[in-house]
């Protein structure tokens, strides 16, 4: 288990991050999101003895040391591998930094980049790759060696739907071997499907934390989508109503001061009958994203 | 398995298969055999150079062949034969030897060029020696008259400790020294600041010290690098002790060689001891320089300006010792021999001119080692910090943000 305990960190007069606290448990995702900036990148970098910090981050109780090294797979914001060396060389070569035998890796070589649809032969040269499957062979290097403790970047950016989804089936294969896996990135929709939790960091402080559900349940179940023969002006001057969005045609999207108010809309729009659609949900971490960012843009 | 070692063998291996490295170091011997094919290709082979030895004499001719040190042969043993030989450039000519009136010997070389000096003095001598003899003979002297005869006269020379052939040595050894240290130095300082500069800009660093520590893997650059140099020198003593076979027995250079022995043989002295050591630890230290230039470059197009801080420096201790050349017991030269950087030229200067102690040498290694292994630890601990830091903020501003990295 990863815990990371009320970490502080200053550049100069910019204060990077602020008691940052979490844990991330074995065979659980964590999503780290937060703006450009929020501290994401120095939180990964804390983690991995990069940077000095003030606070304490542990692996398995024990403070994070050189001899963890063998035990992590990192994958850094910015993508890069040696352009000279040859597919296998580059995965053999930091393989072996993570204190892997070539003999184990090379033969395993063939099967990660079938699983990652790399297009090219182990003897291809890294210059010679698309940038797609340079990216992929870095997810390989990052992940090859089994890590029980995977820290990725923004792994999807640059990905396409395709591949992005053969590197969540990645994440979950490390997840379902008991890894501890903690990401960053701006897609909420990566974040809310395979994360177990998530920290959402602004101007390096910790904003959210907990699982996606409780995240989210804890804005209230103020979104209420509506399929019904009423009008827009209509639902709007229902009690309780904020706001009113036509998505569809007798399709609206209702924002609601106060979650309380949906058994009194759900009574006054039925009157008894059946309607195609009441549903009342939590925001989207999307829509939170938003609403926070805007919260720090305004404050 | 240790991974400073990993990142060593990794470094070396990559470095040493490229065409880049073997050209350098094969460079030399390309050289060398060119020199030696055109050198063999341009002298006459063993036989065209010979010449032929005719007498009726056969005594007299068989004293010639063995006595005379003149390169001959054997195989013509009649005018006609030699003749016949000397027309086709089989042979350099013929040499008819033969007894005037039982009184004077006498030899005519016939041939379509001027026999050597070298050849005509040898011939001369043999001629004085059979004429002496004869004339002994013919004038009867008792044994005592024949002693008083032989009787040569003698001529020494005392030589002062400064000689020519010690002059030459350490003039030799000087220049041989002075350039293939600055070669080393350019070639390897480049080597190392345009590999790091441009892993560096690969951005690859942070996967490598989420592996490993920063101060192993600069430690394995380094050690890689050095094996690279160790290699480059074990070719060249092997291939130096080759092309010194070669040398003494090839008929392109045997005399040049044994004309100079001696001086060859304290230049060899000269290279081969504690000044080998004081340029290994010189390369130790620019590489371990150079590495630290390598950092603090941000860009992989900006590799190359990366090692010029060192080589400027190289280029600054390379005029300053041909500059003092001339005087080896110079104050300055004597304080900068023990200066790091100064030191890998000028104590090696000083001992090649005898005017540093043994002592005084091991000082000035025991100051230079210390640096390496000072400046080792520290760019070691920094090392992180410098390669990391990847904004483009200039030579100063990168080092202040690469050393507040940590």
């Amino acid at each position: 288990m990863l815990t990371v305990a009320h970490i502080t960190k200053t550049f100069g007069t910019v204060q990077a991050l602020q008691d940052v606290s979490f844990d991330v448990h074995d065979g659980e995702i964590m999503g780290l999101i937060g703006q450009n900036g929020a501290g994401k990148s120095t939180t990964f970098h804390s983690i991995l003895n990069f940077l000095t910090f003030d606070g304490q981050i542990t692996w398995n109780g024990q403070p994070l040391g050189a001899d963890d090294y063998n035990q992590i797979g990192y994958l850094p914001e910015e993508r890069s591998l040696m352009p000279k060396l040859t597919i296998t060389q580059q995965i053999v070569y930091l393989a072996r930094l993570k204190n892997q035998s070539a003999k184990v890796i090379k033969p395993k070589i063939a099967d990660w980049m079938t699983r990652f649809a790399v297009k090219g032969q182990p003897t291809d040269k890294i210059n010679k790759l698309s940038k797609g499957n340079q990216q992929k062979v870095q997810l390989i290097c990052t992940l090859i060696h089994e890590p029980q403790l995977i820290i990725l970047d923004e792994p999807f950016s640059g990905l396409d739907p395709v591949n992005a989804d053969l590197l969540k089936q990645a994440i979950v294969a490390a997840k379902n071997r008991g890894a501890a896996i903690i990401f960053s990135s701006h897609d909420m929709t990566n974040v809310e499907e395979i994360c177990d939790t998530l920290v959402m960091l602004r101007n390096g402080q910790v904003v959210l934390h907990g699982t996606v559900d409780d995240v989210r349940n804890q804005f209230g179940r103020t979104r209420l989508f509506l399929t019904t023969d009423w009008s827009a002006e209509q639902l709007a001057a229902l009690a309780g109503v904020k706001d009113v969005t036509a998505i569809g045609p007798n399709h609206y999207r209702l924002q609601l001061t106060d979650a309380e108010a949906g058994p009194a809309i759900f009574d006054a729009v039925t009157q008894g009958h059946y309607i195609q659609e009441f549903s009342q949900q939590p925001p989207t971490l999307d829509e939170i994203f938003r609403t926070e960012v805007e919260g720090v843009t305004h404050e | 398995m240790n991974k400073t070692w990993i990142v060593t063998s990794e470094t070396y291996l990559r470095q040493t298969k490229s065409w880049s490295f073997l050209m350098l170091i094969l460079m030399p011997f390309l050289f060398i055999g060119l020199t030696f094919g055109i050198s063999y290709v341009a002298t006459p082979s063993q036989d065209k150079s010979d010449i032929a030895v005719i007498s009726t004499d056969h005594s007299l001719r068989q004293s010639f062949l063995d006595n005379s040190d003149v390169a001959t042969t054997t195989k013509y043993k009649s005018v006609k034969a030699a003749q016949q030989a000397t027309t086709k450039s089989d042979i350099n000519g013929y040499l008819v030897l033969k007894v005037v009136n039982h009184q004077q010997v006498q030899a005519v070389f016939h041939g379509p060029n001027e026999i050597s000096s070298g050849d005509q003095a040898k011939i001369q001598r043999f001629l004085s020696t059979v004429q002496t003899q004869m004339n002994v003979h013919d004038a009867k002297l008792t044994t005592s008259q024949t002693k008083a005869l032989a009787r040569q006269p003698q001529f020494k020379q005392q030589l002062q400790q400064k000689t020519a052939s010690n002059k030459a040595a350490k003039r030799i050894s000087f220049y041989i020294l002075v350039f293939f240290v600055y070669l080393i130095l350019t070639t390897y300082s480049s080597i190392t600041a345009q590999e790091i500069a441009a892993e560096k800009g690969t951005k690859i660093m942070e996967v490598i010290f989420s592996s490993t520590t920063p101060r192993k893997y600069f430690n394995g650059k380094v050690y890689g690098v050095l094996l690279m140099i160790v290699t480059q020198l074990l070719v060249y003593l092997l291939g130096g002790a080759l092309v010194v076979q070669l040398a003494q027995h090839s008929r392109a250079t045997q005399q040049l060689w044994q004309q100079n022995a001696s001086v060859i043989g304290k230049v060899l002295h000269n290279l081969l001891s504690i000044n080998l050591i004081f340029a290994l630890a010189a390369v130790l230290l620019y590489t371990v320089v150079s590495a630290f230039c390598g950092a603090l470059v941000t860009r992989v197009e900006d590799a190359g300006k990366a090692s010029q801080p060192v080589i400027y420096m190289n280029l600054l201790t390379f005029v300053m010792a041909m500059a003092f050349q001339g005087s080896p017991t110079s104050g300055i030269v004597k304080v900068f021999s023990y200066i790091p950087f100064f030191s890998s030229y000028l104590m090696p200067f000083r001992l090649i001119n005898n005017t540093a102690t043994t002592s005084a040498a091991l000082i000035s290694l025991a100051i230079l080692l210390a640096t390496v292994i000072g400046s080792m630890w520290y760019i070691g601990k920094i090392y992180g910090g410098l390669m990391l830091q990847t904004d483009e903020l200039g030579f100063w501003g990168n080092l202040k943000r690469g050393l507040s990295l940590k």
